[in-house]
């Protein structure tokens, strides 16, 4: 399925600014069940600069800069993937999870799997607590299948969490919405990051987006009006598969990948400074829909 | 004891009554002093002897040198430890050349494999693929900088400077107590000890040949100059004042003829960084930072680093700008190479390694916190990459075992050996104590060099190593065949040859410009409330009855403090005083002013003179100023202000005389004319706003602030008369003291001022403006007064003053100072609004 992605956002400052510098992950990336056709972004005053590179993580990242005076800025970053579902899958059959550890921390004489050391440990949005490690190992009980475990991880938490929309900040950490149960996607991810991480699994906190028309006669899924976030969790035959605990799915043609990393602070989709724009108003819009269909 | 009267005989060194409390030497413990036998090793013959000679008196007073010496260097400012350093041992620790040398190898390759270590981690990271060090080691802490990994050109070299800490064990060996790599420039502390005691101990350090650091900073200079080009600019970036390490970043940046900057002038554009002066952006090529690596770029790490220079790490990755250290190279601070050190040594330089680490562990591995929870008395856990105390968030009724395993891979367990002992002077004897030492390292053309000498304490065996800012000097001796070295001048009289040859007035920068106009400004308010106290004192006790009335004196105070309604006469006279030199909650009087005075001066320091900013610092750090209570007025109050003002006239006087007329000078001066300008205004209006029933007295009071009571009798030699006195103050263009006088001064500078405009600059137009009117102005019809006593000319008249003096100090501030505004978050995307509230 081919899907385009609008994502605008739109900053309006109380003063005209005088430099305002950018920091993008909105270039969706290529992974297993998802190629990137076209990708764009385009902002309003035109930056000064671009600086484009690719990160550790193997994210598309811009730094923009603008240094004229802008009472406004708008970044509108447009793109086209082709999604493929998640096929083949046999959970049961995945390695059990103590071996996906030992490859990350190259425990037990094994060369360590390189791509998995930067993300097996508790990051600084996905430190846990005695609860949380309590919660996890209900899940991962010695020698399971680590996509088996990982799967009724993910659907407990879509179960025991309450979505609720500003009842947490950007900035909330798993801790505190494991306590209270609730949150939004991120914290959704956070908190099954963080319990993967407390047993040194490694695992990636993804950004992108889901449908925002739903297909017909179905409902329109939770978070799909901004930006989504999801967790893959890496097996030796399957590689990294993705889990969305906050529909208690896996993602497959209605989700659009943007970038992964250790958790929210890597790939924060705009992110910036400013100087001297007093306060600042921020509206952001996102339209996810089948190729030439518009956007509801 | 008994064998240290034997030494003494034997040997004749005469310091044996000095060392009668030092007791035996252990033969389980090396003593730095004393072979176990109690005869003295041949390097410390010298000071022996010298104490010997020089007797206790001789000790205390070049104890009593240093820690002036130490003082006026700038730590009075630099920390809290001053007053408890100003009187620590004075006993410099004597190292033998071969001792050294063997240290010096050990030390220089461990910085070489610092950097191996640091640049394989960001670039293939063969150390982890080979299994050398567990992924824990470098992805389990917060000193990975993943942002700085994977770049296509990595920067040649991310360890350019290194400090450890090392102490010798009680069997005679060296060992690293602690890697000191994320920012290390605590060189600034080690020279400014070092010039000190080379000083407190001129004629032995001499004698000894005790071996110089400056041809080492020499090297390493050259080392920065070949990073940054001919014509390159650098600079040291430091937190700021209020950050402890300040003072040795301000005092390095110095030695090595580096502007010293604060993240908020710096600014990337175009992948490149740049300063931001008064001239525009100029770029910079080196920048040595004093900024941790967490905390220095606020675009990648905005929660960990709001005051950062936003994308510092963009233009280290397109090579415009060096870093020194590169951001990331704390991955391996403290303590996280110390485990692995003897293989990485093997497998990265192909060499064993020289000088073995403190026993220490890395917590991410199960056995080692089995070790550790089985013998919780030996080691301490710290921090694996910053060396502070482990701390447990949350939960701290956890039991060890599971925090252990929540946090290990952050943590390290460390045991402090047995270490040798060396002599200080405690409580008035020498004693014995175990010590370590910081040394410090930098790469030099010619490989990595160790700087001569280095800072040492003595400390409490199995604790924390002490902060070490000031402490004893270490004394390297020479190679026997070169007692006496060639004699290398210290940097700091070389620099004005060197790189500030290419620096013009012009490259302030726009932070210190707004600094040194605010320092004016302070200053001059300073002055301008010593000098209403001065007189509100002298009339008091003048016991005149017209002149000490309170209620002139209250007019008086009041040009500075709001006097308390609700009071009369002398109470309220009283009140306005000792809220005046008190200060109030709300941060108005003398306090609040001193206080601004003071740290606008240390942030301004590299700009002022070291003299300035003695006359600053002496006035502010007065503790005389900090009593309670009510104000007494006596002479020893006379006596504070006279103090004070003679500070500020001082300050004042060596401004003038010591800053060349650039911009420093022209944003001191601009800060001073405005001030005066409006505190003039001000007091014309509080005292002579009205026709009073005595108005000789106010009229009085009037010249005597103004410091023109002289000129006034000179000239007319009788009773105060109200056009007379407004002509010579406020109207008069030769008098300094005058209104006029300082709106020539203010549209002087103002007309010199960068601009790129063809016509005169707003702020300049707006002093023209009033220097004219105040030129069309004459006395008689400013003085006129209505019917009801009000001079409403007069009133009308100061109160464009002062408006005109703040919109011009507004301009000034939009004009040059913008730049150094700090950047702030953008608002991070509001996540999950249902897209029908956005409707």
């Amino acid at each position: 399925m081919i899907l385009e992605v609008r994502h605008r956002t739109h900053y309006r400052y109380a003063q005209p600014a005088v430099f305002s510098q950018h920091l993008l992950h909105l270039t969706p990336i290529t992974v297993p069940g998802q190629r990137v056709a076209l990708s764009h972004v385009q902002i309003m005053p035109e930056p000064e600069s671009i600086d484009s590179h690719t990160d550790f993580f193997g994210n598309a990242v811009h730094v923009a800069t603008v240094s004229r005076p802008h009472g406004e800025l708008e970044i509108m970053a447009t793109s086209r993937v082709d999604r493929t579902e998640a096929n083949g899958l046999i959970f049961s059959a995945t390695a059990p999870w103590e071996r996906v550890r030992a490859a990350a921390l190259g425990l037990e004489n094994q060369t360590p799997v390189a791509e998995l050391g930067p993300l097996a440990f508790p990051s600084e949005m996905t430190g846990s607590d005695a609860a949380i490690e309590a919660y996890v190992r209900d899940s991962f009980t010695a020698g399971r299948p680590i996509l088996s475990a990982a799967e009724e991880f993910s659907h407990r938490i879509y179960t025991d969490f309450a979505y609720v929309p500003g009842s947490t900040m950007a900035d909330t950490l798993p801790v505190e919405s494991f306590q209270n149960k609730k949150g939004v996607c991120q914290d959704f991810a956070h908190v099954m990051l963080a319990g993967l991480r407390a047993l040194r699994i490694p695992a990636r906190y993804v950004s992108g987006y889901l449908r925002t028309t739903p297909p017909e006669g179905k409902e329109r899924l939770q978070g799909a009006d901004a930006s989504h976030a999801w967790v893959s969790v890496w097996d030796p035959t399957f590689g990294w598969v993705d889990f969305d605990p906050t529909n208690d799915c896996i993602p497959g043609v209605d989700h659009v990948t943007l970038a992964v990393g250790r958790d929210y602070s890597d790939v924060s989709p705009v992110s910036g400074v400013v100087v001297g724009a007093g306060n600042q108003q921020l509206s952001v819009s996102v339209e996810v829909s089948p190729a030439g269909q518009d956007a509801a | 004891m008994l064998h240290l009267t034997k030494t003494d005989r034997e040997d004749g060194h005469a310091a044996g009554s000095f060392f009668a409390d030092y007791g035996p030497v252990d033969a389980g413990r090396f003593d730095e002093v004393f072979f176990p036998d109690g005869t003295p090793r041949p390097h410390w013959r010298g000071l022996l002897d010298w104490l010997g000679g020089a007797g206790e008196a001789g000790y205390l007073d070049a104890a009593q040198d240093l820690a002036r010496l130490r003082t006026e260097s700038g730590l009075a400012f630099a920390a809290s430890d001053a007053a408890e350093l100003s009187t620590s041992d004075a006993l410099p620790v004597v190292i033998s050349a071969q001792d050294w040398a063997s240290l010096e190898r050990g030390i220089a390759q461990r910085a070489r494999l610092a950097d191996a270590a640091v640049t394989d981690i960001y670039t293939d990271r063969r150390t982890v693929s080979a299994g050398l060090l567990p992924p824990g080691v470098v992805y389990g802490n917060p000193g990975f900088a993943a942002h700085c990994a994977g770049w296509k050109r990595p920067p040649r070299h991310w360890v350019h400077i290194y400090e450890a800490d090392v102490a010798r064990t009680a069997s005679g060996q060296w060992v690293v107590l602690s890697d000191r790599l994320d920012t290390p420039l605590g060189d600034g502390w080690m020279l400014a000890n070092r010039i000190a005691a080379s000083q407190a101990y001129a004629d032995l350090f001499v004698d000894m040949g005790v071996r110089r650091v400056a041809s080492h900073y020499a090297a390493f200079q050259e080392h920065l100059e070949q990073m940054m080009g001919w014509e390159g600019r650098m600079a040291l970036l430091t937190a700021g004042e209020n950050d402890p390490r300040f003072f040795s970043h301000a005092y390095f940046a110095r030695y090595m003829s580096a502007a010293l900057v604060e993240p908020a002038d710096l600014t990337v554009r175009d992948g490149a960084a740049f300063v931001k002066t008064l001239d525009g952006l100029k770029r910079l090529d080196v920048l040595l930072r004093g900024v941790p690596d967490e905390s220095i770029d606020a675009l990648h790490q905005p929660w960990r680093a709001a005051h950062g220079a936003p994308a510092m790490s963009l233009a280290a990755r397109s090579g415009a700008v060096k870093i020194v250290n590169a951001i990331g190279a704390g991955a391996f601070a403290h303590r996280a190479l110390a485990p692995y050190a003897h293989r990485l040594a093997q497998h990265l330089l192909g060499e064993d390694l020289l000088l073995a680490d403190a026993p220490c562990l890395w917590l991410g591995g199960e056995r080692a916190r089995e070790q550790v929870l089985a013998e919780p008395d030996r080691w301490r856990i710290e921090a694996l990459t910053s060396a502070a105390s482990f701390d447990p968030p949350g939960d701290s009724d956890e039991p060890w075992e599971v925090q252990l395993a929540r946090y290990g891979e952050r943590l390290c367990a460390v045991e402090t050996p047995e270490l040798a002992q060396a002599p200080a002077w405690v409580d008035g004897t020498i004693r014995p104590g175990p010590w370590m030492m910081r040394v410090f390292a930098c790469r030099t053309p010619d490989g990595w060099t160790v700087a001569a000498g280095g800072v040492a304490s003595v400390v409490e065996n199995g604790r924390r190593p002490p902060a070490l800012g000031f402490g004893k000097d270490v004394w390297v001796l020479p190679e026997e065949d070169r007692a006496r070295p060639a004699v290398v001048n210290s940097l700091l009289g070389q620099q004005a040859s060197t790189a500030h040859l290419r620096r013009t007035g012009r490259e302030l920068l726009s932070r210190v410009a707004d600094e040194l106009f605010w320092l004016g400004r302070n200053a001059e308010r300073a002055e301008a409330v010593l000098r209403v106290l001065s007189v509100c004192l002298a009339r008091h006790l003048s016991g005149n009855r017209s002149d000490s009335d309170p209620d002139v004196l209250t007019a008086l105070a009041g040009i500075h403090i709001r006097p308390n309604r609700n009071l009369a006469g002398a109470e309220r006279y009283a009140d306005a005083i000792t809220r005046l030199v008190r200060g109030t909650p709300d941060g108005q009087g003398l306090p609040a002013i001193l206080g601004n005075l003071r740290s606008g001066a240390l942030r301004a320091r590299a700009s002022i003179s070291a003299e300035s900013w003695l006359f600053i610092d002496r006035l502010s750090s007065d503790r005389r100023w900090r009593a309670q209570g009510p104000v007494r007025q006596n002479a020893a109050l006379s006596k504070l202000i006279e103090d004070g003002l003679l500070a500020l006239a001082a300050f004042a006087g060596s401004a003038q005389e010591n800053l060349t007329r650039n911009y420093a000078w022209r944003f001191l001066e601009l800060g001073r004319r405005i001030e005066r300008g409006m505190l003039g205004a001000l007091a014309a209006e509080r005292l002579a706003g009205s026709v009073r029933d005595d108005e000789a007295t106010y009229l009085r009071a009037w010249l005597t602030l103004s410091d023109s009571a002289a000129a006034y009798r000179s000239r007319y030699m009788l009773t105060p008369q109200p056009a007379a006195v407004a002509d010579l103050l406020i109207l008069d263009e030769t008098n300094p003291r005058s209104l006029a006088f300082q709106m020539v001064a203010l549209e002087r500078v103002l007309a010199d001022m960068p601009t790129e405009i063809p016509y005169r600059r707003p702020e300049h137009r707006r002093a023209l403006s009033l220097l004219t009117e105040l030129r069309l102005t004459d006395p008689d019809s400013l003085m006129v007064a209505t019917d009801d006593g009000n001079r409403q000319v007069l009133d009308a008249f100061t109160k464009r003053c002062e408006d005109d003096l703040a919109e011009i100090s507004n301009l000034l501030s939009r004009a040059f100072f913008a730049h150094a505004e700090a950047p702030e978050a953008l608002l991070i995307q509001a996540r999950m609004h249902n897209i029908e509230d956005d409707a």
